[in-house]
């Protein structure tokens, strides 16, 4: 065990090539996959959060559900539409990095929508009429209103890439852990603890580690400004 | 710069399907009848005519409930409401719902408990000319007159969130007023306030009639209902009462 762990840090810091070419694959496909899924998840949270519609209360429910969906279903759903014989077999993104990051894109959307959702909804909901009041159309009410939740919005951000970079059920599957092109960090983890290689897994622990800190005190620091902001009001 | 406004708003109703022109002359600012509202069963109000003359200052009275802020949001577009005709200007809104952006643009409500965005006060006060793409120098130039006119130029840098009612309200009456919208609705602007706030606010009022714009404040203050030249609305019993 200290033998792996030690091994781990040399892996670390001595640069080794494998070692941090899995972790650009990660980082890669996780950042891609959240800038494709947030443009469309805020904008869906933001018009289930403002908009009165028959069904609202449906949506809102599977926003939160699809929360709590294990990413391997995802993955096993994505695998069928990407596989040769699914719907998406002419792209052929089946074990290949698009298609890690169309699970990423997927697996980060419900996160981003019910955060986006909360952190509308939690406004005052005068910001919307006041805008509205002095002219703004409705994109203008829209850009407003998420600048007042900016906190929240970027929460949620942050939110949806802690899952995407963690989960390994969707990448495993879609991803197919291939050597140099699909290989993730969580993935790497799994196929080095199944070979008793620890030495590469703890290594790619610790940059796991060190990315959920640093995406939680980024979190704290959000909550605090957006709790001196509520604060101030 | 109101000329301006003027012409773009009446060009922009004019090019509006829904609206036709009607009467040049434009007496009346705005003349609604027939204006229903429900809260589910219960019927709020039932007004048969309300006319708001241009340059006119009325202040709109009626018990807490009566329903002078919903009046007032409704006549700001703010809330749906029956409504059998409505006039602008001159023009014929045919249709109400939604209500048209050249209307929204002419007619600006004001909160009672105002809130300001989370910027800066200068930001909240030019907020709505950036809306309307006014050139950066004329907004810096329009919102450093406004805050002197409100009083408020010392809370250049102060935080919004920070500032008290009173400051709050002034702020927003500069962010309305230069706007110089033809019509500006302020719902109960001296509420919660006392001495010097409410008095700094109540002197406020007279000179945005003064500016152009015809004013509609929900109140109970004796002050403001007794202020010159004020016409008096008063909602009773789901009518509307012109004194």
């Amino acid at each position: 065990m200290v033998d792996a762990t030690l091994h781990a840090f040399v892996l670390l810091f001595t640069g080794d090539p494998d070692l941090w070419r899995i972790i650009w694959v990660s980082l890669k496909t996780s950042v891609i996959g959240l800038l494709l899924a947030a443009p469309p998840a805020i904008l869906l949270g933001y018009f289930i959060a403002m908009y009165r519609f028959r069904g609202r209360r449906i949506a809102i429910w599977l926003a939160q559900a699809a929360l709590s969906l294990p990413t391997v279903l995802i993955g096993l759903l994505l695998y069928l539409l990407l596989s040769r014989r699914g719907p998406l077999g002419d792209l052929q993104w089946l074990f290949s990095q698009p298609g890690i990051v169309f699970g990423q894109c997927v697996v980060a959307l419900p996160v981003l929508l019910a955060f986006t959702l909360a952190a509308v909804q939690a406004l005052d909901p005068r910001y919307a009429e006041t805008a509205i009041a002095l002219g703004a159309s409705r994109w203008q009410v829209m850009a407003r209103m998420l600048y007042e939740g900016r906190f929240g919005v970027m929460a949620a951000v942050l939110s949806g890439f802690g899952r995407v970079i963690s989960e390994v059920g969707c990448a495993l599957m879609v991803g197919g852990n291939i050597e140099g092109q699909t290989r993730t960090i969580t993935t790497a983890i799994a196929l080095e603890t199944s070979k008793g290689e620890f030495a590469q897994g703890i290594a790619l622990g610790i940059v796991l580690v060190a990315i959920a800190l640093l995406m939680n005190g980024a979190l704290m620091l959000l909550q605090g400004d957006a709790h001196a902001a509520r604060e101030r009001a | 710069m109101s000329f301006t406004i003027h012409t773009s708003i009446s060009a922009a109703v004019y090019e509006n399907e829904n609206v036709k022109p009607r009467d040049e002359r434009r007496k009346a600012l705005l003349g609604v009848r027939g204006l229903r509202k429900h809260h589910g069963e219960r019927l709020l109000f039932d007004i048969e005519r309300i006319e708001i003359a241009t340059h006119g200052a009325y202040v709109l009275t009626g018990v807490n409930g009566a329903g002078k802020s919903t009046l007032l949001r409704v006549l700001g577009g703010l809330e749906r409401a029956e409504i059998d005709s409505l006039r602008f200007e001159g023009l014929d809104i045919l249709r109400v719902h939604p209500y048209p952006r050249a209307l929204r643009k002419a007619i600006v409500y004001v909160h009672q408990h105002p809130i300001l965005f989370s910027t800066s006060v200068p930001h909240n006060i030019g907020y709505g000319l950036e809306l309307r793409r006014l050139h950066k120098e004329e907004i810096a130039s329009t919102v450093e007159a406004a805050m002197a006119w409100a009083g408020v130029t010392h809370l250049r840098d102060s935080d919004p969130a920070k500032l008290s009612g009173g400051e709050r309200q002034r702020v927003a009456l500069a962010r309305a007023k230069v706007l110089q919208p033809r019509l500006l609705l302020l719902d109960e602007p001296t509420s919660n306030l006392d001495g010097q706030a409410r008095e700094q606010v109540i002197e406020l009022i007279p000179t945005l009639v003064e500016a152009g714009s015809s004013v509609v404040i929900a109140c109970h203050d004796r002050d403001l209902i007794g202020l010159p030249g004020v016409q008096r609305f008063k909602l009773r019993d789901g009518r509307l009462e012109v004194r």
